[in-house]
């Protein structure tokens, strides 16, 4: 059998400004198999697919590609010529890969009469043939490019790919720009080829759902990099590389409540050939570590390596996690006999980097028991909560103090949480005074530029108000202001819109998923309100009688609730009355 | 860049029509990138002509001087009733439109007069000069075309090489090089340093008793220096704007997928690339005519080939108004013709330009 | 626009590089005729025209280009034709880009049946032989430099005005000039703020290439005894040594003729030099080698 093998292989663009778009990739795949390579958009895919056919002749290529027993990378252009194609060949990804003036059959019959040396009329049969496949017909054979549609396009070029039954079909982007219908018929038309158990199939894409639809394994890309591969449910659907888990966090899907954020910050300048991690820079875990060279390709913690990814903090790190939380509140029945509630009983939770989590039960469900846990405001009967590696029970003195300051809390109320006798300015300093952060004027500044990024004005004549002068939503505002100003990797936010009328709450929640997106916090976002967490939440976790009842992401939550008490939420959010009806026909979703 | 230079309003499709579309009837692209069929194109043609032959009659009879006073007053003066005969017929005793509409009609009649020199036929004399031109223009349009095409593409192929600086290098320094400069020099070079070619004339006179093929050869040998300076002249645009379409075609992602499926280098140059750095290059051939009738009024005058400049520039100098106007009127239509030809070449080649 | 692969930065740096010192000596050329032309009188040891009885004489201390059939200095005639080239370059080249470049923004920006009727005037002036219409209407119209001037850039504008119009054309589609309309901007402020500023280095490059075609226009036609008659040009210089029929005979065209040849091409040349400078700051990508896109 032969597969295709590919080792360290790296790709870089001379010039003055070198460009890397490839950087020691490695990967193989057998026939009857599929590789699906995720990446955006300047990733290196075309790249990469280019220097499988040996066509980058004006970039370096290192490292090692073989085709069973053929080592590509020792190949001249004439034995290239015979791979090209016949073993490996490429479905394009733009419809400019077709000549425009010559006849799209004659196009496809090229490789034909090439390499298996078919005379005309029957390479023209043939190409007839290829139409049919894909879902054209003979006739578009006689047609020219700027005669076809562009999906037309696309599929003579996915026929052309076909042409010689080559060993290894690589796919650039075969989904992208096609309607639904004709996106179908792709896949399955890609699908059954897979079936038949004869072709490795590469397919580069940024379209998770074909990928995950197509592929066995997967391979996910930055910058030419390697960020997360290993098996394609686990990559995609469970994704551990803080690349890969904040691009397939980023993506609609038809269930989409979300507010969807793209990734942090911009891609970096691709002459800027970084030492470290290229994702450093938009990561909201880095570290001084990352700067050290490339990351090694590594079991994430607490796998066993059937999937890898290149971070040197082992992938996705669990910022927050409570085990075996249990609070258990007394209550005096009687003079002698008492009663105990277990308000928080028994739960796991897990905070990771850069992680929106919602924190979503009926009232008395024990949220803000569990909240109050979290951050240290109660202690538990039972368990641990360790924020940074910390047990925040054990810890004391200046290592609790400077744990505090990177776990912050908002609360409900924001009369409440902000005393009366502050003016805006004090209150937004009264952390960095309590912390010891900087000079005064420092502070100043700062409590300025956090209240310029809460969306409040930031002039003298606000800073000297006092809070019963100022709105209920400005006020919850000043209030994040003062919770962002010590800038904190983990937020805490309870019940924090359920104080402000439909407007102010639409801008806070805007707001506040800004923030944790630029900011690259992690949040726990507590509410009684489903409707608000699913805006907000990467993930939910669904809260009953101190019990975690279900955990999910929010797709999967409004579209295939498992749990009754979810069910009731959703009912309670008027859910019901939207997919009630339309859930049988159209389940399942995002498939 | 020279007057025949201009990238031409139909250069290499960047645009590509979306949708399907069903098979059309031909048109063109006009300057503005307007398509219209081709009738509209002839028409925009004979408009074109129709101006040519207007300025060219109201020119230099607005202007001051006369023929006859140019000419035939040259040696001795013309008394008033000779005079009176002379412009009766000649007809410039006519009011200036009506001398128009004679005029017109006469080419319609494809009458062109008879000279005010010497009374002569213009339509003779034209006969007799006209095929030297189209030989010298005809040559050089077509050894300057093969050699444009094929120096252009290879230097594009092998770029930043040693054959495409070079070339490009030459090319540079001819296209800087007017046509009598060129001619001049190679007169100087292989006439007067080394007298291998004939100095003047298109054909050794008295040689009827040869036969065909010497006559033919000896046509030949004549032609070798105006062609090669014409040639050298049209050369430097050519190449350069093949060698560029060339390098924009190569950075076409057909091109790399052609060289994915594994194409042998002949067929990727030849049916890949070739046909599309064709079609601008052929635009530029239409435009050249009009360029190539210019260089080679200047060559013919160095050669002292008996072509249309000996005829043109005389008549211009003497105001002989029939016969100036022929010259210019032949000019005109050839390389109107000749741009049509292209135009209608391109349509046939070009896919793209079958639309609604 | 691209992604990362397709960026073709793999360039080629030593071609741009010649590019632009090749455009250094182009306009050291210049720089050095522009200066002899303005210091003339100062320089040059005799008129042009002044005739002496030390006919046909070779290179020498008192004449460095010797003289001509009649007498003249024929270095001072060289400088007086470059004087010559350089007024009609200018002057020419100079009125084919005004002509052109307001026909080519007028037609671009109002669309439309102006742009129409401009269009076909232009179809009619690139399919006709421009250069025996030059020599005719230069002609009559007067031989005088001026007049030659004046009648290449009547001649030569369609040109520049197409080059500009798509220029124009394509700018209006591009989305910030479309923000300006958007909020408000007049044709004025569009004009001078967006369009020309964009369009400033391709007007650079047609002038230069207007005016080495003025030049080119210029010598040919007092080469072909058609120029002004009061003028010296280098076109002039050549005739006079084609008109002596002793030239073959004895090595005069090596001072005679072959000088004035020089002069042309390298003045053109220099012109191509600056203009191809010019052009590669406006697209730079024809300077550095391409990377196939897929």
């Amino acid at each position: 059998m032969t597969d295709l093998h590919v080792d360290n292989l790296s790709v870089t663009y001379g010039g003055p400004a070198p460009v890397r778009a490839v950087d020691d990739v490695s990967f193989t795949v057998a026939p009857g198999e599929c590789l699906g390579i995720m990446g955006e958009s300047g990733s290196g895919k075309s790249t990469l697919a280019k220097a499988l056919l040996g066509l980058v002749d004006e970039a370096e290529v290192k490292g090692a590609m073989s085709l069973g027993d053929v080592d590509l990378t020792a190949l001249d252009e004439d034995t290239w010529r015979s791979v090209r194609w016949r073993r490996i060949a490429l479905s394009f990804q733009s419809t400019t890969a077709l000549n425009p003036v010559l006849r799209v059959g004659d196009q496809i019959a090229e490789p034909l009469e090439i390499h298996l040396e078919m005379k005309g009329r029957e390479a023209a049969r043939r190409a007839g043939e290829l139409l049919d496949e894909v879902g054209l017909s003979a006739e578009h054979a006689s047609r020219y490019p700027n005669e076809l549609s562009g999906g037309q396009r696309r599929l003579a070029l996915l026929a052309m790919a076909l042409a010689c039954n080559p060993e290894v079909l690589l796919l650039d982007e075969p989904t992208v720009g096609l309607d639904p219908l004709t996106r179908a018929h792709v896949l399955d038309v890609l699908g059954r080829l897979r079936g038949a158990g004869r072709t490795a199939m590469v397919v580069l894409s940024h379209d998770a759902d074909a990928l995950e639809l197509l592929a066995d394994r997967a391979l996910v890309l930055y910058r030419g990099w390697a960020a997360e591969t290993g098996p394609a449910p686990m990559v995609l659907g469970r994704p551990r590389s803080p690349y890969a888990w904040a691009l397939l966090n980023a993506r609609p899907t038809l269930a989409s409540v979300k507010d969807l954020r793209g990734i942090r910050g911009d891609a970096p300048n691709p002459t800027d050939v970084a030492a470290g991690c290229p994702f450093s820079g938009r990561c909201t875990q880095a570290v001084a570590e990352c700067e050290d060279g490339r990351p090694p390709l590594v079991a994430p913690l607490g796998e066993d390596g059937s999937r890898l990814v290149s971070c040197v903090r082992g992938g996705l790190v669990e910022l927050l996690a409570a085990r075996g939380l249990r609070k258990t509140y007394r209550s005096r029945t009687g003079l002698v006999r008492s009663e105990s509630v277990a308000a928080v009983d028994g739960i796991d939770l897990v905070v990771r980097e850069g992680e929106a989590v919602g924190l979503v039960g009926a009232t008395g469900a024990g949220k803000s028991t569990l909240a109050s846990l979290l951050v240290g405001l109660l202690s538990p009967d039972e368990g641990t909560v360790v924020f940074e590696g910390m047990e925040l029970g054990q810890a004391g003195g200046s290592a609790l103090k400077a744990a505090r300051r990177r776990l912050q809390m908002l609360f409900q109320d924001p009369y409440e949480a902000l005393s009366a006798r502050m003016t805006i300015a004090q209150a937004v300093r009264e952390p960095l005074d309590v912390q010891k952060l900087g000079t005064g004027a420092e502070r100043d500044v700062l409590v300025r530029s956090t209240l310029s990024a809460a969306r409040l004005p930031a002039d003298d004549a606000f800073l000297a108000r006092h809070t019963h002068e100022l709105s209920g939503g400005q006020l919850q505002r000043v209030a994040l202001a003062r919770a962002l100003v010590l800038e904190p990797k983990l937020l805490i936010a309870d019940e924090p819109v359920s104080m402000l009328d439909p407007s102010e709450q639409a801008k806070m929640i805007q707001l506040l998923k800004h923030l944790q997106v630029e900011r690259g916090m992690a949040m726990i976002f507590v509410s009684h309100d489903l409707s608000v967490v699913l805006r907000v939440a990467d993930r939910v976790v669904v809260i009953d009688g101190g019990k975690v009842v279900e955990e999910a992401t929010g797709s999967e939550i409004l579209v295939s609730p498992r749990h009754d008490v979810t069910r009731g939420l959703l009912a309670a959010s008027g859910r019901d009355a939207l997919f009630e009806r339309a859930s049988a026909a159209y389940l399942p979703l995002g498939v | 860049m020279r007057p025949g230079g201009h990238a031409p309003g139909r250069t290499a499709g960047t645009q590509r029509d979306q949708g399907p579309r069903r098979r059309a009837k031909r048109s063109f692209r006009m300057a503005d990138g307007r398509r219209r069929g081709a009738a509209w194109r002839v028409g925009i043609y004979l408009v074109t002509l129709w101006a040519v032959v207007t300025v060219v009659f109201f020119l230099p009879r607005v202007m001051p001087g006369d023929p006859l006073t140019a000419i035939r007053e040259a040696n001795s003066p013309l008394n008033s009733e000779d005079r009176a005969i002379l412009e009766a017929h000649y007809n410039l005793d006519q009011p200036l439109l009506t001398q128009y509409g004679l005029y017109l009609s006469g080419l319609a009649r494809r009458d062109m007069g008879l000279t005010i020199g010497g009374g002569a036929p213009v339509g003779q004399l034209i006969w007799n000069r006209l095929p030297w031109t189209l030989l010298l223009m005809g040559t050089s349009l077509a050894v300057s075309s093969a050699i444009g095409f094929a120096a252009g593409v290879s230097a594009a192929w092998r770029r930043g090489g040693r054959v495409d600086r070079r070339l490009l290098t030459v090319m540079t320094v001819l296209h800087a090089v007017p046509e009598y400069v060129l001619a001049t020099a190679l007169l100087l070079l292989f006439v007067v340093r080394v007298p291998l070619f004939p100095s003047a004339g298109a054909a050794t006179p008295f040689t009827q008793s040869y036969g065909q093929l010497y006559k033919l050869a000896d046509v030949g040998y004549h032609l070798v220096l105006p062609a090669t300076a014409l040639t050298l002249g049209l050369l430097g645009t050519k190449f350069r704007l093949v060698r560029n379409t060339t390098i924009s075609v190569l950075g076409q992602n057909y091109m790399v997928a052609a060289r994915a499926k594994g194409v042998p280098e002949r067929l990727l140059k030849r049916r890949h690339a070739g046909r599309n750095v064709l079609l601008p290059f052929l635009t530029v051939v239409g435009l050249q005519v009009a360029f190539a009738a210019g260089g080679s009024m200047f060559v013919e005058t160095v050669f002292q080939y008996p072509g249309m400049a000996s005829l043109m520039l005389p008549a211009i100098e003497n105001l002989d108004f029939p016969l100036m106007e022929a010259c210019f009127v032949m000019l005109a239509i050839l390389v109107l013709t000749a741009n049509l030809i292209v135009d209608l070449t391109y349509a046939r080649l070009d896919p793209r330009v079958r639309t609604e | 626009m691209t992604p990362l692969d397709d960026l073709s930065v793999a360039a080629n740096s030593s071609t741009g590089t010649r590019t632009r010192s090749l455009g250094w000596v182009g306009l050291v050329i210049i720089a050095t005729l522009v200066v002899l032309a303005l210091l003339a009188p100062w320089i040059r040891r005799y008129r042009p025209e002044t005739i002496s009885w030390d006919f046909l004489q070779g290179p020498s201390w008192r004449h460095p280009l010797g003289t001509n059939r009649i007498g003249q200095d024929l270095a001072s005639q060289m400088i007086e034709g470059a004087r010559s080239s350089l007024l009609v370059a200018v002057l020419a080249g100079g009125g084919t880009v005004v002509i052109g470049a307001s026909v080519g923004l007028i037609a671009g920006w109002r669309r439309g049946w102006v742009d129409l009727v401009v269009m076909r005037v232009v179809d009619v002036f690139l399919a006709t032989p421009r250069w025996p219409l030059l020599i005719l209407i230069g002609l009559y119209a007067g031989r005088d430099l001026l007049v030659v001037a004046a009648v290449i850039a009547l001649l030569f504008w369609p040109g520049p005005a197409r080059t500009l119009r798509s220029q124009v054309l394509s700018l209006r589609r591009r989305a910030h000039l479309k923000a300006a309309v958007g909020f408000g901007a007049g044709t004025v402020h569009m004009l001078r703020r967006h369009i020309v500023p964009e369009v400033g280095l391709i007007l650079v490059a047609q002038f230069l290439s207007a005016m080495g075609r003025a030049i080119m226009l210029e010598a040919g036609l007092a080469f072909m005894g058609i120029g002004d008659p009061s003028r010296t040009s280098w076109g002039s210089i050549m005739r006079d040594a084609g008109d002596y029929s002793g030239l073959i005979y004895s090595n005069a065209y090596l001072w005679w003729m072959v000088p004035p040849m020089l002069a042309i091409i390298f003045t053109l040349l220099a012109l191509t030099f600056v203009g191809m400078a010019v052009e590669q700051r406006i697209n730079p990508r024809l300077a550095r080698h391409h990377t196939g896109r897929a």
